[in-house]
C-alpha cells in the first residue's frame, strides 16, 4: 500500500516519459560504482579480506573499500553488535551521504545468532537502522558475501520499478521508531551530532512516523554541536 | 548521552591534543580503540579503550552444556581458532580423567600447526599494510586461503572448524589428504624467497620497522608477554617445548628467537616460526600413516553428560602466545566456571600502552599489528 503510494507520487511529479529513462540510467550508474565501508564489528570481518583480495576479487563487481563514512555508499556490519559498538555504528550510518545502503553479515545481525542470550549484544540490527540485505551464516563464505552484494546491486538497479533499493528513506520516514529503540538501549538523553529531523525536512523525506513521543524527548535534550575553538 | 570525542580536544593551555583512533579505522586491528594524547606527532600517553567486542563469553559458557560450549569457544579468537578448541577439550579431558587416542593427538597437532601457518600469513599482510605496503597483504591472504581450503577438506569449515571434542577428534582424515598437505607445504616453501625479497629484507619495510616499539626482556616479563613477542626479546620460552602437551615431546623443532625486541624482530620470529611449523607438519605427514587406531575415546551421551567435579588448567601455544583454559566443574551438566587466559589481553592493553608512549603517531598502528593482538580475545 505504502509502496504504491510512493510510486504514484513519483509518477505524479514526473509527467515527461523521458524522465524515467534518466531515472533508470542514474540507478544503473549508481549500481555499478559502489564504495563500501566495512565496520568490523565482529567475526565476519575475517572473510572480507579474501573477498576483497585476489582470489574472490570484489573490485570486478565495481565495489571498493573506502576509509571514511562520508564518501561511502554501503555500510557493511560484519557480525554481532555489542551495545558499545552499536552507538558507533549509528554515528557512522548517520554520517553517510544518501543514498546509503546497509548490509548485515552473519546470523548475529539477523537475530542475535550464537549470542542470543548475551547481556552485552544488540540482537536485531533492523531495529536500529534499515537494513537492505542480510547475509546469513556463521560466518558467510566469501561467495555468499559477493552474492549478497550482487543482490544489492540488482535492487539498486531496479529501484524505480520495485522500490527495494531505497530502505534508507525508511530511516527518515520512521525516525521515531528507530530513535525509540535507540533510546531504550542508550538512555533518554541519547543524541547524535546529525540532526535527522532537520535533514528530513530539508530534503522532503518526512513521513508519518518521523515525529512522535520519542522525538519530543530528543528535542528536550538536544544541543547543537558547536565547532571547537582552536588555540595556537 | 552524547558520545564524546567527535573532535580533537585541546588540553588546557598546553600544546597537547587528545585524539581517538578507532574503533573503525584502517590502522587498528579489529574493533578496538586508542585514546592518544599528542604533543606534535609524539604520543605523550596512550590509553586503550576495549570492550567493543564484549559478549560475556565466560558467563555464556556457564549457561550451556559441555558439548554446546565447543561451538562458541573458537569464536573467542577469530584468526586462530584451533588452539581454543584444543585447549578447552584438553581441560575437560583432564577433569574426566580420559585421554585422546594417539592418532587423534597427532591429528590435533596437525590442526594446530596449520592454524598457526594461516594466522601468521594473515599477520604479515596486516603488519606490512600499516607501513604502506599492500602487496604482502594480497599475497598473504591468497596463501592463507590455500590453507583454509585444506581446513575445509578435513573439518568441513573454512574458518571455524569445531573439529575437536573432549576425547578426540570428530572425523577421520579424507583420502589423499596428506598428499594435498604435502603439496601445499612444497608451495609455501617455494614462496620463501619471494616473501623475503618482498617484505622481510625489503628496505622500505625494514627502515620503518627497525627500532620501533622496543621491548626489553625484563619489561616483557613484567607485562606478562608470551609467544612470539617474548621470543623476539631473546627469551626462548615456548609451551610446546617447556610444558609439552599432546605429542610435541616426540617432535623435532627449533624455537626461533631474536634479540632486538622491536617490530622487525617480532615479524622475523613469526617468519621463522612459519617454517618451523612446516617442519613439524612434514614430520606429521611421515608419522601419521603408521599410526592406526581409533580417533576418539567414547564419552557418555552429550545431552546428559555430567562431568565429574574437579578443576583443570590446560595451556597450549597459540600463534599469539600462551593460551589457557581454566575449567571448574561441580559435577553438573554445565561448567561451573570457565576462565580464559588469553595472550592478547596482556599484549593489546598494557604492553601497547607502554610501547605507544613516546612513539610517533604513524608508528602506533605498526606497533599494534606487530604485537599481533586479537581484539575479540581481549574483550571476550
Amino acid at each position: 500500500m505504502k509502496k504504491e503510494l510512493l510510486i504514484k507520487e513519483k509518477q505524479a511529479k514526473r509527467t515527461n516519459p523521458l524522465a524515467h529513462v534518466f531515472d533508470d540510467f542514474i540507478d544503473f550508474c549508481q549500481s555499478k560504482s559502489l564504495f563500501m565501508l566495512h565496520y568490523c564489528t565482529g567475526c565476519g570481518a575475517i572473510e572480507l579480506p579474501p573477498a576483497m583480495t585476489s582470489r574472490f576479487d570484489m573490485e570486478r563487481l565495481g565495489i571498493q573499500p573506502m576509509v571514511t563514512p562520508r564518501q561511502a555508499d554501503i555500510l557493511l556490519v560484519t557480525g554481532y553488535v555489542s551495545v558499545k559498538t552499536l552507538k558507533r555504528v549509528i554515528l557512522t550510518y548517520e554520517q553517510m551521504q544518501a543514498p546509503k545502503y546497509v548490509i548485515g553479515i552473519c546470523s548475529c545481525t539477523v537475530n542475535g545468532g550464537m549470542y542470543w542470550q548475551s547481556y552485552a549484544t544488540a540482537k536485531k540490527l533492523n531495529d536500529y537502522m534499515p537494513v537492505d540485505v542480510y547475509i546469513a551464516g556463521c560466518m558467510p563464505r566469501p561467495e555468499a558475501v559477493l552474492e549478497g552484494l550482487q543482490r544489492l546491486k540488482e535492487n539498486i538497479k531496479n529501484d524505480r520499478k520495485q522500490q527495494k533499493g531505497s530502505a534508507w528513506k525508511e530511516y527518515f520516514a520512521n525516525y521515531d521508531t528507530y530513535l525509540g529503540n535507540q533510546q531504550h538501549l542508550f538512555g533518554d538523553d541519547w543524541q547524535t551530532p546529525v540532526d535527522i529531523i532537520a535533514e528530513a525536512k530539508l530534503y522532503g523525506l518526512e513521513g508519518e512516523g518521523t515525529y512522535g513521543k520519542n522525538t519530543e524527548k530528543l528535542a528536550k535534550v538536544q544541543q547543537p554541536l558547536l565547532p571547537q575553538e582552536m588555540k595556537l | 548521552m552524547r558520545p564524546e570525542n567527535y573532535q580533537a580536544v585541546q588540553l588546557g593551555e598546553s600544546n597537547e591534543y587528545e585524539i581517538f583512533i578507532g574503533p573503525n579505522h584502517p590502522g587498528i586491528e579489529g574493533n578496538y580503540a586508542l585514546k592518544l594524547v599528542l604533543d606534535g606527532d609524539i604520543v605523550v600517553k596512550g590509553t586503550t579503550d576495549a570492550g567493543y567486542l564484549h559478549r560475556g563469553f565466560e558467563k555464556l559458557m556457564e549457561g550451556r552444556l559441555w558439548i554446546q560450549n565447543l561451538a562458541i569457544v573458537p569464536r573467542i579468537c577469530v584468526p586462530d581458532p584451533a588452539p581454543m578448541e584444543v585447549s578447552y577439550s584438553l581441560a575437560v579431558e583432564e577433569i574426566m580423567g580420559i585421554e585422546a587416542p594417539i592418532r587423534a593427538q597427532w591429528i590435533r597437532v596437525m590442526q594446530l600447526e596449520l592454524s598457526r601457518v594461516a594466522a601468521h600469513l594473515f599477520t604479515f599482510g596486516g603488519h606490512a599494510a600499516t607501513t604502506g605496503m599492500y602487496t604482502p597483504m594480497y599475497w598473504g591472504v591468497a596463501d592463507r586461503d590455500l590453507v583454509l581450503d585444506l581446513f575445509e577438506d578435513f573439518t568441513g569449515g573454512r574458518v571455524y572448524s569445531i573439529y575437536n571434542i573432549p576425547g578426540g577428534v570428530r572425523r577421520e582424515l579424507p583420502n589423499g589428504f596428506l598428499e594435498k598437505l604435502s603439496n601445499l607445504l612444497d608451495y609455501l616453501e617455494s614462496r620463501q624467497n619471494d616473501y623475503d625479497n618482498l617484505l622481510f629484507t625489503n628496505q622500505i619495510f625494514v627502515q620503518r620497522a627497525k627500532g620501533v616499539g622496543i621491548l626489553s626482556k625484563e619489561d616483557a616479563l613484567d607485562y606478562g608477554v608470551t609467544g612470539p613477542n617474548l621470543r623476539a626479546c631473546g627469551l626462548a620460552f615456548d609451551v610446546r617445548r617447556d610444558d609439552p602437551y599432546l605429542v610435541y615431546d616426540q617432535l623435532d623443532f627449533d624455537i626461533p628467537t631474536q634479540q632486538a625486541g622491536d617490530a622487525w624482530a617480532r615479524i622475523l620470529v613469526r617468519r621463522d616460526e612459519l617454517f618451523q611449523s612446516i617442519r613439524i607438519l612434514r614430520q606429521v605427514i611421515e608419522k601419521l600413516p603408521t599410526i592406526k587406531g581409533p580417533i576418539r575415546t567414547p564419552i557418555p551421551n552429550p545431552l546428559s553428560w555430567n562431568v565429574r567435579a574437579g578443576e583443570a588448567y590446560a595451556r597450549v601455544e597459540s600463534s599469539k602466545g600462551e593460551l589457557a583454559y581454566y575449567v571448574v566443574s561441580d559435577g553438573g551438566d554445565k561448567p561451573y566456571r570457565v576462565h580464559v587466559r588469553g595472550p592478547s589481553s596482556m599484549h593489546a592493553v598494557q604492553t601497547l600502552e607502554y610501547l605507544a608512549k613516546g612513539a610517533r603517531l604513524e608508528d602506533v598502528a605498526q606497533i599494534m599489528f606487530s604485537l599481533d593482538a586479537c581484539p575479540p580475545e581481549v574483550d571476550r
